[in-house]
């Protein structure tokens, strides 16, 4: 179990945040500058915290209250940094050895190997780390920071300089690890699809401090504000009130539209008549139907990009002040074949796919 | 006769000692200076680089006051018992002092250069600041920390004024080959001179070649790969290669 409560204070900037991992992969997720880095770096003890609590299993690694501060060497940490940070002066092998040179040398070796075959790197033990690719690179720089079975294996962005091909494969890779190493692991990254399919539970970050950590699947389904709800590829936002309340439905009547939109209520119970609120919907959960109807808009088709598995095209709503609302929808490629700049459309938006926003 | 050999040897001596001196104090503030975050930086590093810019005679006469009878280094020194102005050593201190800031200065450029993370790397890793520097920080600096010796080497080697000033010139003892030249000229000891100048030509040329040949490319690679290209382009120019 890692417990992590931080403070750091910068010009401009102050990171002040709180998690655990508990024998798991956390994610954590959020912009550039919003502190994730910073995060690892003072779980690894590269940077000081100006105060708060860090416990690994039962050590405690730093607490500003007695200042006891760990210095790197002695917690135990595996670190890939973005960049990797091999050595270029020692060959593969080398640099996967270098943390567990004290240990006889058959044991090194044994290791060693070991981390070669699991990691994919037969054949390039020799290798100077110019002479691998970036995806070989990364698998180095992972053996390495296991060499030594840490507690906890920090990644920082491992993926990020990497074609999507090779991604994808070090992702499997990463998600293999947990065959051979049980301890816990924390991945920074700014691109959620790969937060979502690498960890169990996610951290989003929004400069400096947790917006939300909950388990992954409750972090796509309920984010508890705009900006969780923004990082999480919602695209379309409308503030409403709330005006009717049953124990299956919940009616938001959106002013700005002069319309009301039901609102399937599982999972909300705080809320009361007369709430402001933001609701949010994704744009591949935006349907195009044939007619006017419950949850239906009417708008005419402004702009269309192509992607490679949907059509994305943005609409706009009239509204009664002199701007136009404009809805964003993602159809599956082949479905809006017919749809032309101009077009009138019909836009539905099952209630049970609109989230309740109350911050 | 052999009288050329006395500054030869002196001047050895001297260089070498002054080499060793600065290479490790060079080192070590190099180290200190790029590791230290307080407001004092750019004092400390004005202060380190001065016998640089100071002409050497003022750094002589300063350490000739320093070192003398009446500063606090003669007065320390006094407590053992001993004195360094015109003695050998004080052509150590002279040569050191102005050799001192082109290694602190090209040290610490190149200890800079190196990648922050790789050292951060090597301490999660377990490793000692002891080890960080002498398994990483070293290695990677290698080329700018060996330019930085050569170069104090060559300043050790040249150094006259601050020398003169709290060495002086006593044959067989402090007269370095600079000095002696110069006074070998002054006394219109010419062949002297001559030789004099064929030595240090000589010293320097070898020490010439000695960084070029300690600083030629090292084998960064598993000779498998002859440079550093990704390995499906070379496989690409191997079937070239065959092919033409």
């Amino acid at each position: 179990m890692l417990k992590v409560e931080i403070n750091r204070t910068l010009p401009g900037f102050k990171l002040d945040v709180a998690l655990s991992v508990n024998g798991e992969v956390l994610g954590i997720l959020g912009p550039s500058g919003s502190g994730k880095t910073m995060t690892l770096l003072c779980i690894a003890g590269l940077i000081h915290p100006d105060s708060g609590f860090i416990q690994l299993n039962d050590r405690v690694l730093f607490d500003s209250s007695k200042k006891l501060n760990l210095q790197p060497k002695d917690r135990n940490v595996g670190f890939v940094f973005q960049n990797y940070a091999l050595f270029p002066h020692l060959s593969a092998g080398n640099n996967i050895a270098y943390g567990i040179r004290h240990q006889p040398k058959k044991e090194v070796d044994r290791r060693v190997q070991l981390l070669i075959e699991n990691m994919g790197l037969s054949g390039l033990q020799n290798r100077y780390p110019s002479e691998l690719s970036a995806g070989q690179q990364q698998r180095v720089a992972v053996a390495r920071a296991l060499a030594p079975e840490p507690d906890i294996l920090l990644l920082d962005e491992p993926f990020s300089a990497l074609d999507s091909l090779t991604k994808e494969q070090l992702e499997m890779q990463i998600l293999d690890l947990r065959q051979f190493y049980k301890g816990h692991i924390i991945l920074v990254t700014h691109d959620l699809a790969e937060a979502y399919r690498l960890s169990s539970r996610i951290a989003v970050y929004d400069t400096g401090k947790i917006a939300q950590c909950d388990l992954k699947e409750k972090i796509i389904s309920s984010p508890v504000n705009r900006t969780v709800a923004r990082i999480t590829r919602f695209r379309n936002f409308m503030d409403g009130v709330i005006t009717g309340i049953t124990n299956k439905q919940v009616r938001v009547t959106v002013p700005d539209l002069d319309t009301s939109l039901i609102v399937a209520a599982d999972g909300h119970t705080n809320l009361s008549i007369n709430q402001a609120v933001t609701i949010g919907v994704r744009s591949e959960h935006v349907q195009a139907v044939a007619g006017p109807g419950q949850n239906t808009l009417q708008g005419t088709l402004s702009s269309t990009v192509e992607n490679l598995a949907s059509i994305n095209c943005w609409f706009d709503l009239k509204t009664n002040k002199d701007n136009c609302y404009r809805l964003e929808a993602a159809f599956p490629r082949g479905t809006a074949a017919t749809l032309s700049d101009g077009a009138n459309c019909y836009l539905h938006l099952p209630p049970e796919q609109i989230v309740i926003i109350t911050k | 006769m052999n009288d050329y050999l006395s500054p030869l040897w002196i001047s050895l001596k001297t260089v070498l000692a002054t080499t060793a001196i600065t290479f490790v104090l060079g080192i070590a503030a190099a180290r200190w200076i790029s590791r230290y975050t307080g407001k004092l930086k750019p004092v400390i590093d004005g202060i380190f680089i001065l016998p640089l810019v100071l002409p050497p005679t003022v750094v002589g006469f300063g350490l000739l006051l320093f070192m003398g009878k009446h500063g606090w280094g003669g007065k320390f020194l006094a407590l053992f018992n001993t004195s360094i102005v015109f003695s050998w050593p004080a052509t150590v201190v002279s040569a050191a002092v102005m050799a001192f800031p082109l290694m602190y200065m090209t040290t610490r450029g190149a200890f800079e250069q190196v990648d922050t993370n790789i050292e951060n790397a090597a301490r999660t890793l377990g490793a000692s600041e002891w080890k960080v520097l002498y398994s990483v920080t070293l290695p990677l600096a290698w080329p700018g920390v060996l330019a930085g010796t050569i170069l104090s080497f060559a300043r050790a080697l040249g150094e006259f004024g601050a020398t003169l000033m709290i060495a002086g010139n006593i044959p067989g003892k402090t007269a370095t080959i600079p000095v002696a030249i110069y006074f070998d000229i002054v006394d219109g000891n010419m062949k002297q001179a001559n030789i004099l100048m064929i030595i240090v030509i000589g010293i320097a040329l070898t020490s010439l070649a000695l960084l070029a040949y300690l600083k030629r490319p090292k084998p960064r690679s598993s000779g498998l790969v002859a440079n550093p290209v990704p390995s499906d382009i070379l496989a690409a120019g191997k079937k070239r290669d065959i092919s033409s």
